[in-house]
């Protein structure tokens, strides 16, 4: 297999690998910004609060000890790639059955 | 959008998790053996930049801000089912990856982003084909996220937590993500309108189990 069938297109990884190398600056943005979303404003207003139950392997985004945004961006290759394969392996499963 | 922890009365919850598992295992069957094995890459790719691009919250000033969802993408390219299943991938690693959703709230967060999000998409590209690539997608970009917003303000606002407050839930959240979702409906316009210039082949190939 080459890179073209595996990753549909170069230019399709170039764009994914563009995206996930511009994650720290949009993180530095969004902080800035005091990034909040509708949903978590409209939890605001009414006085509801996050009960977190489970944090993730990569809490946020981040790499426990690392730099922020260093670590944004190894969860973001990290996430990109376990997603690119698990997507993989689904459709793979569910193409190889009855397929041939 | 993504609900975490916290937010959800139980029943509400599980309820949801019902819904999105009766979707999804719909979507499965739909898929299973007729899924053409040169997708298989396209799925991958869909999902991985789907990922990516939801990790890029737009800095946008003023203190409400949002990031690409993308379902209306994932339906247009990979068709509904397929689509859901897509979404449904880049949920549950963003939530037991990173933590973003709770491992509650994932049912619901399904619910929104890969099933209400794209079946309303597909089902405006759909209706709106025919006048044009620009508008379908477009639209289908902005009202996929509108509705899963309107989604998530119901689930909230039948909830302990936001006092059952739904009569002010469900228009905040329609309202700022209708607004929001005009940049995801030019997002979603721009993505297809380059795949249907470059690779018009994705495009046209029959969308699976329509």
């Amino acid at each position: 297999m080459n890179i073209q069938e595996v990753f549909c297109s170069r230019k399709a990884l170039t764009v994914i690998l563009v995206l996930i190398a511009l994650s720290p600056l949009f993180a530095y943005a969004a902080e800035a910004v005091n990034y909040s979303e509708p949903l978590e404003n409209t939890a605001e207003e009414v006085g509801a609060e996050e009960h977190p139950v489970y944090s993730g392997v990569l809490p946020d985004y981040t790499v426990p000890g690392l730099d922020p945004y260093v670590g944004t961006l190894i969860a973001g290759l990290v996430g990109t790639f376990i997603t690119l394969f698990l997507a993989y392996a689904l459709s793979w499963f569910m193409a190889a059955k009855k397929g041939k | 959008m993504h609900i975490p922890d916290g937010y959800l009365d139980m029943p509400i919850a599980v309820l949801f998790y019902l819904l999105s598992a009766a979707v999804v295992g719909y979507s499965v069957y739909r898929v299973r053996g007729t899924l053409d094995e040169k997708k298989i890459p396209l799925v991958g790719m869909v999902a991985a930049g789907i990922f990516a691009a939801q990790m890029l919250n737009w800095p946008i000033p003023g203190g409400t801000s949002a990031h690409l969802v993308g379902g209306a993408i994932a339906a247009i390219l990979l068709g509904p089912y397929l689509g859901c299943l897509a979404m449904t991938s880049v949920l549950v690693i963003q939530c037991l990856l990173f933590g973003d959703g709770g491992i509650t709230a994932l049912g619901a967060n399904v619910w929104n982003m890969a099933v209400v999000n794209v079946f309303v998409a597909h089902y405006l590209y759909v209706f709106l084909r025919d006048k044009g690539l620009h508008l379908a997608s477009f639209v289908s970009g902005w009202l996929g996220i509108t509705a899963a917003a309107i989604f998530a303000g119901i689930e909230v606002g039948l909830s302990s937590s936001f006092k059952y407050s739904i009569g002010v839930t469900v228009p905040t959240m329609g309202i700022w993500h209708g607004l929001l979702g005009l940049l995801e409906g030019v997002i979603t316009a721009a993505v297809i309108l380059y795949i249907a210039k470059n690779r018009p082949d994705i495009l046209n190939e029959e969308v699976s189990g329509e």
